[in-house]
């Protein structure tokens, strides 16, 4: 499996290990009647963006103790072809998010739910991102 | 648009070449062996200069290399 694409899937499962529980902890606890407390919520993200930090520095310093020579290679042009790809997609995502939370949500929604609201679709672009990366190795293309 | 689909014939110029490895070739034209196993496979279609790169290490013509046929699909 190329260097790049194991560092891909690190990023997936980092995401998935610690803005998985985030995102599932905001949608059972934060509801209209019960809005957790700016702290409580600044806390769970700090925890949570410092454990995702923790895992990819420890991921990338694994993966290129195993792959020194690749890790040190640069983007050859299928790498840079693919990466185009994936930013590509990652953009529409992300656009489309950031209309829903900056144009439609300040009508409905304030405060943490559009922060939340932002870092998911964040998140979600970010996924596809290393999703289309991942893809795109599989496949050879 | 024609349509028409691009083929190569880097694993026998490879075997050709004292069976030369995907690494080695990688190496020698500046791209990973992951990319030579995708382009050999016709998975992708490598730049022009990349492909004259590889003609090069072979001492072939670009179209000793690469063909297109016209009829052809993926």
């Amino acid at each position: 499996m190329p260097y790049r694409e194991k560092t891909a899937w690190l990023s997936l499962l980092a995401m998935a290990v610690t803005f998985g529980p985030y995102f599932t902890m905001i949608a059972v606890r934060a509801l209209p009647s019960e809005p957790m407390p700016t702290l409580r919520q600044l806390g769970l993200f700090g925890v949570t963006a410092i454990v995702q930090m923790l895992i990819l520095g420890v991921g990338h310093l694994y993966l290129r103790r195993g792959s020194a020579q690749e890790a040190r290679m640069p983007l050859d042009e299928r790498d840079q072809t693919i990466m185009r790809r994936s930013v590509s997609w990652a953009y529409y995502v992300l656009i489309a998010g950031m209309i829903l939370v900056g144009c439609v949500m300040p009508f409905n929604s304030s405060g943490w739910s559009i922060i939340n609201a932002a870092l998911f679709m964040i998140i979600a672009a970010e996924v596809v991102h290393y999703g289309v990366v991942v893809f795109s190795y599989r496949r050879q293309a | 648009m024609i349509k028409g689909s691009i083929s190569n014939r880097i694993r026998i110029l490879r075997f050709h070449s004292g069976e030369m490895s995907q690494a080695e070739l990688g190496r020698r034209i500046g791209v990973t062996r992951q990319t030579i196993a995708a382009i050999e496979a016709g998975k992708y279609s490598p730049s022009l200069e990349a492909a004259f790169r590889i003609a090069h290490v072979f001492s072939v013509p670009l179209d000793d290399v690469f063909q297109w046929d016209v009829n052809g699909t993926r």
